[in-house]
Formats: C-alpha cells, sequence, structure tokens
C-alpha cells in the first residue's frame, strides 16, 4: 500500500472537505465571528482530520502489507487465507470473510477431483488386472497350439506393453506413494526386460552387451522393470536398419552413486529435440516419421524417475547412437 | 512323475495351464471348489502348487499364510497385479516364486523344474547313459574321461537332459538361455550346440544329439 495510491482513493473526500471548510468560514464570516474564532474552528477541524487520516492510513498499509508479504513468502498461494490475522476494521474483516469462503469451496473443489482421479486410477488398475487375464489364457493357447505360437506372442506381448503403459501413466500421474524402495538386483530386473524382448530383438538380430550388472540398486523393482523395458522399446523402435543393432548395459558404481548407461547404436535424436524428449507427447523429428510414436513413453520414464529420485539423463548423435544415463544414489538411509 | 496342484478360478486359463503341464509331462490336479479351498490344498499330495492371487473368497495370500502353517510344499504364485508390495508380501508368506500374467510359459515351465529340482528330497546322482552329469561342477564324465562345459553348453545339455527323448524346439533352448542372463544369438546357439555335440563324441556318444529339421532338439533317450 503506497501513500499515493491511498491518497488518490480518497481524494473525493478531501475535496468535499475542503469545500466544507470554505462554506464554513463563509457562514462564519457572514455571521460576524470573529478573525481569532474563525482560525481556530478552521484549525482544529484541519488537525483532526489530518490525524484521523493518518490513522487510517496507518492501519490499513499495516494490514495489507502483512497480508503482501505473507503473500510473497507462501509458495502455494491459495493458502493465504490461513496466512492473514485479524485485520481490526471493518473492510479487513469483509476481506478475509470472503478470502476464507473462497478457499473453502476450493478445498472442496479440489478435494472432489482428487478422489475422481483417484478413483480412476484405481479402475485402471483393475482393468489392467482383468485385461491380463485373458491375455495370460491366449499366451498358453498359442503355446500350446504351437504353429501359431510365435507371430501371435509377439502381437500379444504388444498388447501387454501398452496396457502396462497405461498403468505406470496412471501410477506416475498420482501423488500417492504407491512403490517400494528395496535393494533389487539389476542383472536380474534387466534379464527380465532381455528376455520378454527376445522375440522382437532375435527377429532383427540384435546383439546384447552388459557389463557390471551384477550389483543391487535400491529402487522398487517393477517400476525399474518398466523403465528398461521402455528403454529397450526405443532401442528396437529406433534402430537404424543400415547396421546390427546393438545395445550395450553398462553399470559404473562410485562412492556415493550407481550409474547405469544403456545405449544403443540406433538413428539417435536430433539435437534440437534432445532437451524436448522428456515432455508430454513430444514426438520430434524421428515420431514424424514413425507415426506409431505417442510421444508418452519417455516421459512416464522421466515422472518415475522423478519419483523415486533417479537421475535421468540423455545424449544422442544423430545416426550414430542414444545413450541414457540413470542415476541411482546410494542412500544408507534405506539400508536400515 | 511329479504332481502339480493348479488353484485358479478362471476355468479356461485353468485348462491351458493344465494342457501347457501335462504336456510337459506333469500330472495335474484342480481344485474346482473354493468354499475350502486351504483344506483341498492341505489334503492334496502335489509336489507343487500354482496359486492364484485373486481368488473368490479367500485370495491366495491368505490361503498362501495359512497353508504355511500345516505344510512347505513349494508354492509359486501366479498374479496378473505389477505391484512390488505384493510380491514382497507374498515372498514373506513363504511363496518360494512369484510370476506375472501374461507369463512366458516356456518360462513357467523353466521356474517349475527348477523349484522341483531344488526340493526334490532324493538328490541322486544323474546319469545319461554311462555318462555321469555334474549340474554343479558344469561337467560331464565318463570313467577317467571328463569334459568341462561352458556356462551355456551346460544350460542346454540341462533342458535336452530333462527332456530326453522329447524334441526340444530352438526358441526353448533360447528362452532358458536368455532366462540366465546369455543374451546370444540364432548362429551363437549353433555353434554351442555343434561344440556341445563335439565334446559328447570325445565321450563316446557321438550321436546323442538329433537334429529335427523346423522342430528343434532331441537328446536320444537311453
Amino acid at each position: 500500500m503506497t501513500l499515493r495510491g491511498f491518497i488518490r482513493d480518497r481524494i473525493v473526500g478531501y475535496v468535499i472537505k475542503i469545500m466544507a471548510l470554505a462554506m464554513i468560514f463563509v457562514f462564519m464570516t457572514a455571521f460576524k465571528a470573529h478573525v481569532q474564532a474563525i482560525a481556530a474552528v478552521t484549525i482544529v477541524l484541519v488537525l483532526a482530520d489530518i490525524s484521523f487520516e493518518i490513522w487510517e492510513y496507518c492501519r490499513k498499509k499495516n494490514f495489507y502489507n502483512r497480508v503482501k508479504r505473507s503473500l510473497d513468502d507462501i509458495d502455494k498461494k491459495y493458502l493465504i487465507s490461513e496466512m492473514v490475522e485479524h485485520p481490526g476494521f471493518y473492510e479487513g474483516d469483509i476481506l478475509v470473510e470472503i478470502l476464507s469462503e473462497s478457499n473453502k469451496s476450493m478445498a472442496e473443489n479440489v478435494a472432489k477431483y482428487r478422489r475422481k482421479s483417484k478413483e480412476f486410477r484405481e479402475y485402471i488398475e483393475m482393468w489392467v488386472h482383468e485385461a491380463k487375464l485373458p491375455l495370460a489364457t491366449m499366451r498358453l493357447m498359442c503355446h500350446n497350439n504351437s504353429d501359431i505360437e510365435n507371430k501371435m506372442a509377439v502381437q500379444l506381448g504388444r498388447i501387454d506393453d501398452y496396457i502396462e503403459n497405461v498403468l505406470y501413466y496412471a501410477r506416475s500421474e498420482n501423488a500417492e506413494r504407491d512403490y517400494v524402495i528395496k535393494e533389487v538386483s539389476l542383472k536380474k530386473t534387466f534379464g527380465n526386460v532381455a528376455v520378454k524382448n527376445r522375440e522382437t530383438l532375435q527377429m532383427i538380430d540384435a546383439v546384447i552387451e552388459t557389463d557390471g550388472l551384477d550389483i543391487s540398486v535400491m529402487t522398487d523393482g517393477k517400476w525399474l522393470e518398466f523403465i528398461l523395458g521402455q528403454l529397450m522399446a526405443n532401442s528396437i523402435k529406433y534402430y537404424s536398419p543400415e547396421r546390427q543393432l546393438i545395445i550395450s548395459v553398462r553399470a559404473e558404481k562410485t562412492d556415493d552413486r550407481i550409474t547405469v548407461y544403456f545405449r544403443d547404436n540406433g538413428i539417435g535424436i536430433d539435437e534440437a529435440d534432445i532437451p524436448k524428449v522428456f515432455e508430454k507427447s513430444f514426438t520430434g523429428q524421428n515420431g514424424r516419421k514413425d507415426l506409431k510414436s505417442t510421444g508418452m513413453g519417455l516421459y512416464i520414464v522421466k515422472n518415475l524417475c522423478d519419483r523415486l529420485e533417479h537421475g535421468i539423463s540423455i545424449e544422442s548423435v544423430k545416426d550414430e547412437y542414444t545413450e541414457v544415463k540413470l542415476v541411482f544414489k546410494k542412500n544408507d538411509f534405506y539400508r536400515m | 512323475m511329479n504332481k502339480i496342484l493348479i488353484v485358479e478360478d478362471d476355468r479356461l486359463l485353468c485348462k491351458e495351464l493344465a494342457d501347457l503341464l501335462e504336456g510337459s509331462g506333469y500330472a495335474v490336479e484342480r481344485i474346482r471348489d473354493f468354499s475350502d479351498a486351504c483344506a483341498e490344498m492341505v489334503a492334496s499330495d502335489a509336489d507343487l502348487i500354482l496359486l492364484d492371487i485373486s481368488l473368490p473368497g479367500e485370495n491366495g495370500e491368505v490361503l498362501l499364510q495359512k497353508y504355511r502353517k500345516t505344510k512347505d510344499t513349494p508354492v509359486i504364485m501366479l498374479t496378473s497385479r505389477t505391484g512390488e508390495l505384493d510380491q514382497v508380501l507374498s515372498m514373506s508368506y513363504g511363496a518360494d516364486d512369484y510370476v506375472t500374467k501374461p507369463y512366458n510359459p516356456t518360462i513357467l515351465l523353466l521356474r517349475i523344474s527348477a523349484i522341483l529340482k531344488r526340493t526334490s528330497k532324493t538328490v541322486q546322482k544323474q546319469m545319461y547313459k554311462d555318462i555321469e552329469v555334474s549340474l554343479v561342477k558344469g561337467s560331464l564324465v565318463r570313467g577317467n574321461e571328463e569334459q568341462v562345459l561352458t556356462k551355456n553348453e551346460m544350460i542346454i545339455f540341462g533342458v535336452l537332459f530333462d527332456h530326453q527323448g522329447e524334441i526340444v524346439s530352438r526358441d526353448e533352448l533360447m528362452t532358458a538361455l536368455w532366462d540366465s542372463d546369455e543374451y546370444i544369438n540364432d548362429n551363437a546357439l549353433s555353434v554351442n550346440i555343434s561344440r556341445l555335440r563335439n565334446k559328447l563324441s570325445e565321450l563316446g556318444v557321438p550321436d546323442a544329439i538329433e537334429t529335427r529339421k523346423k522342430q528343434g532338439y532331441l537328446l536320444r533317450g537311453i
């Protein structure tokens, strides 16, 4: 609150008061009042007005400045109604009342949507489990009728991947903590991913190299499997037909962290696209060539990594390689 | 012959599972009435139990907890739930393995045979004809002659040995290899098999492994 703004706001009042003073002066002169009396009355009135204005300015400035300061201090601005102190004047009371009413209504609204999104998520989880049942049955049917096994199994694998995507998207968007951090073997987790993709990898005659995976990291095993699965799917999707696909996975241990490098020699990513690959629905140049891109895979991966507090970054040279780096901090707290 | 009890309420899935297991030489028993599944599980003389988590009435985790109070037959949990927590819980209740749907059938069979091998009470010496098979040492011994196999060769021989007299497809061999973190390709498999053949012929059984065109390989029975 500035003095200038305060005065500008009350300028009409001042004009009326000055006119009133002028009229008092005219009347008193007409009634032949003594000059000293006129002066005394004028001084008293002017002093009274000025001190009233100063008091008014001070208490309002005090209140509004405090409100503004707390508004600047908090990052969740909608909580301001919890922060204002008792104003001690009428207009302030009205403001506080309005703020708290509106806050209450907003809280109800947010709670409604939170409940809805939670219900939706629960439904998705349930649906995924339901959908996996016929998928499992079909997988077995394929195996038991071996003449259609391979081709069908690959397609079923794709459906399974898409279903997983939905599940992890729902999980990654949700604020609840529904993961379990424990020691997870990198070798076993990557093994699961490799076996899952074996048919496709063999169809394009890819080579898999691993190095130093005989260590454990602190993470949620299922989430990590999904993350590595997505990276693998990308390597398969964007391999270069000009050379044999080599996927190399390497882990490096230092004092305070374990870094996993997931590298392929595929078509790479355009330099301009790299900063945006983790954005939602970003497909970039590679995506425009391949219409199957949805731009969701890496977005979900990044989200999951953020929630597990793993670092993730990507490095690539077009037509040469793509390398994704996952960083697991060694946290002794988890080991307790 | 080992007997496997399937505790799964989805009829069709249960039937396909039974077909798969019977096709691989196991005897299969099913539970049809889930009103007192635990009692039926206890009453069964199966060597291994495949237990679904989402069942009518009591769920699989509760069943497992109850069952473990009386018997310690190995149990593999089958589930479509994909949370880490479910797995941790199941293992803590005493499950021997945990497989999520939709499972790769070959891998499921590998897991089953691995657990059965681990828990079979009599560890008899494994013999192929007059060759002693040492899976632990990774070698084949005949009299004074010993042939040391590489990890890959041992895995291949192990699978063929378990299915003596049956055709094993290249795909099954590949799955077994990849499941043991050996990510080899088609050519490497052929190379490994021919090396294994050489080693077997050094031991005096040159034609033990037969090639069946477009079907796979077969280790001649005794």
